[in-house]
Order: C-alpha cells, then structure tokens, then sequence
C-alpha cells in the first residue's frame, strides 16, 4: 500500500495537521527513549542490581527496592479503600438514578477529580495525618497508610467515572430480559449488568491504579519519607517512600548529569514502565467493554 | 419475597451510603479550605507581595505566577491539540492506524506528571538553555495538558453530523477549507471546554513545576525569558513543610482557597457550558 492512498490529499493544512500530529503522537515516545538513555551511567556502575538494592545513599549506592516496594503498596492499599465506594457510587448513578441527581453526583465527581495535588497535600498533612497517629495509636502518622488513604480519595473521581461509563456501556436489552425473568432490579445489576461490564470495571480499576502510582506531590508530603521496606514488610503504619516522591525530593539538588540524577531518571524510568503497563491493559479492557 | 424485597432494600441503602459518603468527600474539602483558610483573605493577602518567607505580606505574584504558566501552557498547547485533531479526523483514513494514535494519546495522559517535570527541564531546561524558569515551565505544562485539550476537541469534531461534512463535499470545497468553513466552527464548544479543563489541570499542576520553573521567595514578575516565577502551588508546598509554624499554616490554607476557586471556576464553567448543549440536544 503506497502512502498517497493513505493519504489522497496533501495541501498545506494536510502538512500543517501533520507536522502538530507529530509532535502529539511522538511525545511519548520522546520521554520514553530519554528515560532510557539518561538513565545509563546509573545501570552501567551499579548493574542490574540498582532493580533490588535496599541501600540508596546519594554519592555511594543506589537501590531502588525500598521506593518500588512503596509505590506497589499504597497503590495496593488506594485500591482496596476505594473500590467499594467507587463501584457503590457507579452502581447507583448508572441504575438507580436519573436526572437531576444524577447529574449532580457527576458534577461533584468532576469537581472532585480537580482538586489539586497540593491541596490533598496540605490537608494530609494538617490533618489526616494527626487522625492517622491518634486513632492507631502511633508516634508518627507519616505512614504508607496515610499515603494510601490520601490516593484513595484521589482516585476515586477516575474509578467511579470509569465504571460508570462500564456499567452504562451494558446494552438495554440486557436489562430488560433480567427484569422480564422476574428478577427485582437489584438482582438484575448484580447477576446481569455488573458481570457483563467487569472487563470494563477492571480497566476502570487498572487506570486508576496507573493515576496513583504516579501522584507525586499529596504522596511526598505525608508517607514519611524514608527509603526502607518495612519490618515487616507487611507493616502498613510505618513510614516508607514511593518512586514519584523519592524524584520530587531529590530532584532539585540532583538538577543536572551526576550519578544521582542518573539513578533518579531511572527510578522515572521503572515507574514509567509501571505505569504504562497499567494504562495500556486498562485501555484495552475498556475498550473490550464498549 | 419478602426476604427478597428485604435484600433489595438493604443493598440499596448500602449504595446510597457508599455514593453520599463520596459525595461528603467533596464537601468535606470544601468545609477545610473555607473555613481555615477563609481567616487569612484580606485585601493586603491578595495584593501585597509575599514578606519574611511568606509569613507575612500575601500572595499576589504567586497568583501572578499561576496564572501566567497556566495561560502560556494553554496558548502553547491549544494550536498543537487543534492540529493534532484535525489531522487524525480529517486525513487519518485508516482504521487501525486512528486506534494507534488514540492510543498514543490515552498513555501521553496516564505519564505521571513527575515525569513530564525531569524530561522537560532536561528538554526545555537544559537543551533550549531555558533553564529554571517561567518559560521550561510553560512548556512542560503545555506537553501535560495536551491530551486534555486533544480528547475533548476530538470528541466535539466526531460529534458534527455527517450531513454538516457532506454539505461541505458537495460544494467542493478542499480539506483546508472544510476545515474552516464547518468543522472548526461546529467544535468550538469542545475547543473551549477543552482549555477550560486544560487551564484548570495546569493551575493544580505542582510536580511538574516544583523543580523547573520555580523560586520560592524574592521572586515577583519575571523581566526575561530565563527567570523563574513563584506560583500559589509551590508556596502551598513551602509553607505546608512548615506545618508547626500557625502562621505559615494559615497562609498556606489562604493561598490553598485561592487556587481552588480558581480551579473550580475552570471547572464550573465547563460542566455550565457542557450542560447547556446537552438542553440544546434535547430540544
């Protein structure tokens, strides 16, 4: 297939659109290809181990273990606190409301989702994690549970407005032969609709996970910040550090080509890849749903 | 039945529990950053320059610095998103080849804006000699917000009738002039709902900034293209790290309420605008 058929007309809004479509569509590969190649001088003194070492002292060793480990665990704990919520809330505006509320409950889940960073940051830190240390008792409320509690709430508007659109992409008919078989409505959501759209709840789920591993600057401020894995490891209420924190820390004094900034791009760089991943098979379930 | 009718009737208050307790969510953020930052608002909050590491004088040129970056972001990103739209709309034939440029554009928005923030200074920053400044930071927003403005302005231009394009056709006209004479025209909602909510994503925006466009103090507005600009989110950041101190505390909640207002203007606006055509749609 020659390109002209592609592509019959070639007039100057056609090299104009392209040349903006470029840059649109070449961007992600931009930041990919440069991840990989700053990150080097990092992956060629440390080797492969930069993946699984527990030591990160700027100037000596860099391992990045402790930050993976973070961001997989509040990642894990946003999720498991906002799933029951998200899908409730998608459940009834998609099938129980209509109009008005409905409306009004999309219009607090678009307000919601634009809430700065910074403003979930301050509050984390003015308050949530002052709750975090009284109510479990702890000497410091900066805990990779407070981090996950913080990423709940902030992904909620992204899963709830995702499973929605899931659970309405259930075609009609569907509904109505539940209804016409005698089931009441809540049986017909549970045993019809909400089977028929779980391909497109998990992409909703999987897209917000990729929306919470990356949140950088609500993270920062109330998960601690110290590079270890707890002990053990299963130990939510102590204080830890996730990848986007870890950059967002460090990288102003790292601003530049030493070996530090180096092992920060490749911190980037696994979280990219994580993140990617995530994005990709949500938008492939998603799509599968519609 | 009545076991059944019990079940529905209890799942169903378990949905309204959950679905308001998201809503109060929302209504709980609201309550803080009124009432505790209310207190700070003043005339001198909102007009002085910020003294003493913040903790006394206001906020204007943070309000200044947000403003400009996410302004320049949206004049630097809006032509880009335009272009970008209309070529895959209009010359973009082949099926597969639109789903991989859909794609594209979906993971462009899933990167972590951290990321956007160490590859833009290394882009802007250090290549363009930009250095930490107003300018590497425009342009890192303006790369963020792109699939923002690209998937609401591509919604809107699938949304013309085909009717509206053939009329077009019909009377000849080339791709260039199509372009003018009937798409731009019939997606012009999309175009500003998208910079609206693309404005909104870059006045919220703190990572992307923290390390590339911003000062903390001794900034107000910037004289050339290599000075960085302070902005209400990075001072947000500053005082909030202060979190003993009452007084940067209160600033902090001060400067917080006037970025929100300022983001859920942006937003408002949009859901107002959207709303409207959905009433136009039903008449």
């Amino acid at each position: 297939m020659n390109t002209r058929s592609l592509f019959p007309e070639r007039g100057p809004a056609f090299w104009g659109t392209g040349f903006t479509a470029l840059i649109a569509s070449g961007t992600i590969f931009i930041l990919f290809v440069s991840l990989v190649i700053e990150s080097v001088p990092v992956f060629k003194t440390q080797g492969v181990s930069f993946l699984w070492g527990t030591d990160w002292f700027a100037g000596e060793a860099y391992g990045a273990l402790p930050m993976i480990f973070g961001s997989l665990m509040v990642t894990a704990i946003a999720v498991v606190l906002v799933f029951p919520f998200a899908l409730g809330s998608a459940i009834l505006t998609s099938e129980f409301l209509n109009g008005r509320l409905r409306l009004m409950v999309k219009a607090a889940m678009e307000l919601l989702a634009g809430v700065p960073g910074i403003i979930y940051g301050l509050m984390g830190i003015a308050l949530l994690t002052i709750w975090v240390r009284d109510v479990f008792g702890l000497i410091d409320g900066n805990t990779l549970f407070t981090a996950g509690l913080l990423l709940a709430v902030m992904v909620l508007p992204t899963v709830m407005t995702l499973s929605e659109d899931a659970l309405r992409a259930v075609p009609g008919e569907f509904r109505d032969t539940a209804l016409s078989l005698g089931l009441t409505r809540m049986e017909m959501v549970l045993k019809v609709v909400v089977p028929q759209a779980l391909p497109g709840l998990a992409g909703a789920v999987f897209l917000g996970l990729g929306r919470a591993m990356g949140e950088t600057i609500a993270v920062m401020l109330v998960i601690g910040g110290i590079d270890r894995i707890p002990q053990p490891w299963f130990n939510l209420f102590a204080s830890g550090q996730s990848i986007p924190s870890k950059i967002g820390r460090e990288a102003a004094e790292a601003l530049g080509f030493d070996l530090q900034w180096s092992a920060l791009i490749a911190l980037g760089l696994v979280l990219f890849v994580m993140v990617m991943a995530l994005s990709l098979a949500g938008n492939l379930l998603l799509r599968r749903a519609r | 039945m009545n076991r059944r009718l019990f079940k529905e009737r209890t799942l169903l208050i378990a949905l309204y529990s959950l679905t308001v307790f998201g809503c109060l969510v929302l209504a709980v953020i609201l309550a803080t950053v009124i009432t505790r930052g209310g207190p700070a608002l003043s005339g001198t909050f909102l007009f002085e320059e910020a003294r003493n590491f913040g903790l006394e004088g206001g906020i204007l040129y943070q309000i200044a610095g947000t403003l400009i970056l996410m302004t320049g972001a949206a004049l630097v990103c809006l032509p880009v998103a335009l272009g970008s739209v209309l070529f895959q709309t209009e010359f973009l034939h082949s099926p597969p080849l639109k789903k991989i440029f859909r794609l594209l554009i979906y993971s462009l928005n899933a990167v972590p804006t951290i990321i956007f923030g160490l590859i833009g200074y290394l882009f802007f920053g250090v290549f363009l000699e930009a250095g930490v400044s107003w300018v590497t930071g425009v342009l890192i927003l303006a790369v963020m917000i792109l699939p923002t403005l690209h998937v609401s302005i591509h919604e809107a231009v699938e949304s013309i009738p085909d009717h509206y394009r053939e009329a077009g056709l019909a009377l000849g006209l080339s791709p260039g002039q199509q372009m003018r004479a009937v798409v731009l025209p019939q997606s012009l909602h999309g175009i500003i709902t998208g910079t609206l909510l693309g404005l909104a994503r870059a006045a919220g925006e703190t990572a992307a900034i923290m390390f590339t466009a911003t000062a903390f103090s001794g900034v107000r507005l910037p004289q050339s293209w290599t000075e960085p600009v302070t902005t209400l989110q990075t001072h947000i950041l500053v005082l909030a790290q202060e979190a003993a101190n009452p007084i940067a505390l209160t600033n902090a909640w001060g400067a917080g309420l006037v970025l929100l207002t300022l983001v859920f203007i942006l937003i408002t606006a949009t859901l107002w605008i959207r709303s409207g055509l959905e009433m136009e749609a039903e008449r």
